[in-house]
């Protein structure tokens, strides 16, 4: 049977539901679970983590672990992978995964692969499919070590409901702060919004809202969803919109229910993060805009004029 | 400060990517330099220029192409450059890519290793991760700025889950950047004129001092098994004409038919 780590996805001292998705999908497969935690003041996310579906938890609990740095942990991970006898390591969609996971995997000798959609346990052989240029392919890939170091891909799996784990608390040392890679100063974005990655509508905004009043307008429409509220890569370049709002292959990668994809042409760049969203409606003013190749429902119109229609017809929806 | 750059040939992306029978169908396609590696290549130019640093770049494949990028390169304004070209590493992955960069690292000195954030071709983001871990040099990825404070540390700028995170990194070190980083220039006639005439430094397995079997060709953690097509989306209903009545309507089918509002 296999052993499987789930990294806790932790951003602003909450768990992320992705934790719960990949413990699920490890379950799933019959694997034993542990998750590992890292971070500063975690006490309080224990219960979390069990209620996530983990049965033994590695807690990396310490100050000098406040802020991300890749090295420090790594080392938290490779500890806890190893102390748990882990033959697979997965990470949820996050940068500090994408930045940790080769490096784990290089210090436990595993094969590493990232934006992974599925994986395939036969026996010993580990098999994986991932996208591949720009999702324009799948790649199945055969994994030939007895580890693997994998990041999922936002969305992949789904949590199963009423799973449980059991609370069986591990706390790891930590390790001493990567003295040549020193992080000074984190500039964080505007807290208190919602964190794209979880919202179930997500409205993006693209160069065709032109100006801040464009976006302004655009947002108020996220406001009324309750939705993330995000970017195509021009409106970033522009100014407009913070580079954490990015949706796409650079940017972030979403898989919500509905996507709005306002005033966006529909760049496979962009595509690439969120042609993976359950539906998505694009409003654009020109008909031959690629986003209508990927959109369940499109309107052909000016986004200034469309905007308010929509934000009304949704109130009236909703009294 | 001596810098490397690493820079890999990718298909084009733009361009129409059909699969048959488990593998991609090579007609039609095209070649060009990795995105992310165009803006590794405009930091180190500009490194060049504003702080005196001295550019090499290093691709590792072979063909027409692969020479194609590496003048392009040039054109963009690096000084030098090394091909390791050797048939048995076309299919390699990301471990061995790095191994094989070790070894050119170990035979220049280098200060600051630039690579992209991640191949257009694997979309993977780990080969310049594993070779900072090889050569147990510090990393940052994901640069969308950097600060040069004095010849043995430079400020980089990350961007993390949280927000920007600034960290203060000791030379020699490993960072991967990304296209948010600079609006990479592109070559001038002149300088394309003048990279035809450089020299590029080609090497084989043997000649950079390794082997195949050294470098972990023969034993591949992960091998690709087949290619699939990729679940594409159809075109859904497009709805024209009046703004107010198509929105009305559109509205209507999200909540109705989708059930999503
Ligand atoms: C290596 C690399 C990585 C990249 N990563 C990303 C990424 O992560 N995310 C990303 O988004 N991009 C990314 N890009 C950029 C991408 O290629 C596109 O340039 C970008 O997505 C374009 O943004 P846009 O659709 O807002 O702008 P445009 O392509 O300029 O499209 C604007 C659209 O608005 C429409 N429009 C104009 N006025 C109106 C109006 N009044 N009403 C309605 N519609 C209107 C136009 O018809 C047009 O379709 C990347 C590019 C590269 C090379
Ligand atoms: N064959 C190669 N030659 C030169 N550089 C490479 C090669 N493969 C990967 N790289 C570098 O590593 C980065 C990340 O690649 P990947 O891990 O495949 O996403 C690329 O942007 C390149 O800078």
């Amino acid at each position: 049977m296999a052993n499987v780590l789930v990294v806790a996805d932790i951003k602003q001292g909450v768990l992320k539901g992705s934790t719960a998705e990949l413990l699920s999908k490890a379950k799933a497969l019959g694997a034993e679970t542990a998750v590992v935690a890292i971070g500063s003041g975690l006490e309080s996310l224990i219960a979390d983590l069990v209620n996530a579906g983990s049965d033994t938890q590695y807690i990396a609990d310490d100050s000098k672990l406040e802020l991300f740095s890749a090295g420090p942990y790594a080392s938290c991970i490779v500890d806890a992978a190893n102390q748990f006898g882990a033959d697979l390591v997965w990470f949820g969609f996050s940068e500090s995964g994408k930045a940790a996971a080769p490096r784990v995997a290089a210090q436990l000798d595993a094969a590493c692969a990232t934006e992974i959609t599925d994986v395939m346990l036969d026996g010993d052989q580990i098999e994986i499919v991932r996208p591949a240029i720009a999702n324009k392919v799948m790649q199945r890939v055969k994994i030939n070590t007895k580890h693997l170091v994998a990041v999922v891909r936002a969305g992949a799996f789904e949590a199963a409901e009423a799973i449980t784990g059991t609370e069986n608390v591990v706390q790891l040392s930590a390790p001493e702060p990567d003295l040549k890679a020193v992080i000074k100063e984190l500039l964080s974005d505007a807290s208190g919004e919602i964190d794209l990655a979880d919202a179930d509508v997500v409205v993006s905004v693209g160069r065709g809202a032109k100006d801040q009043a464009g976006v302004d307008l655009v947002k108020e429409l996220a406001s009324d969803l309750k939705a993330g509220f995000g970017s195509s890569r021009a409106m970033v370049d522009g100014g407009f919109m913070a580079h954490n709002k990015q949706v796409g292959q650079t940017g972030k990668i979403v898989a919500p229910t509905l996507y709005m994809a306002i005033g966006i042409s529909g760049a496979i760049q962009h595509l690439a993060g969120m042609s993976g969203s359950q539906v998505i409606l694009a409003v654009n003013k020109d008909p031959e805009a690629p986003i209508f190749n990927v959109a369940d429902y499109g309107i052909v119109g000016d986004l200034f004029e469309v905007v308010p229609i929509l934000r009304e017809e949704i109130k009236k929806l909703r009294n | 400060m001596k810098i490397l750059t690493t820079i890999k040939k990718v298909v084009d992306v733009e361009l129409t990517i059909r699969v048959e029978n488990g593998a991609i169908v090579e007609e039609g396609l095209q070649y060009v330099m990795n995105a992310w590696d165009e803006n590794a290549v405009e930091v180190a130019v500009q490194l060049k220029e504003n702080n005196q640093a001295e550019t090499t770049l290093v691709s590792i494949g072979g063909g027409e192409d692969n020479t194609k990028i590496i003048r392009r390169g040039f054109a963009m304004g690096i000084e030098n450059g090394i091909q390791i070209d050797d048939p048995a590493l076309a299919a390699a992955d990301s471990f061995v890519y790095a191994n094989v960069l070790q070894k050119v690292y170990e035979k220049g000195s280098y200060d600051l290793v630039i690579t992209g954030k991640q191949a257009q071709d694997t979309d993977h983001g780990q080969t310049g991760i594993i070779l900072a871990e090889r050569l147990g040099l510090p990393c940052v990825s994901n640069v969308i700025a950097i600060d040069v404070i004095d010849d043995q540390h430079l400020n980089v700028s990350r961007l993390g889950d949280a927000g920007t995170e600034i960290v203060e990194l000791t030379l020699p070190a490993v960072i991967t950047v990304t296209d948010s980083i600079n609006e990479p220039r592109l070559p001038q006639m002149r300088g394309l004129m003048m990279a035809k005439k450089k020299k590029i430094e080609v090497m084989d397995l043997a000649a950079l001092g390794t082997s195949y079997d050294e470098v972990g060709g023969t034993t591949p953690k992960s091998q690709i098994a087949e290619f699939m097509k990729s679940e594409t989306r159809t075109a859904g209903q497009k709805f024209e004409g009046d703004p107010a009545e198509i929105t009305t309507r559109v509205v209507a089918l999200l909540a109705n038919e989708a059930k999503v509002l």
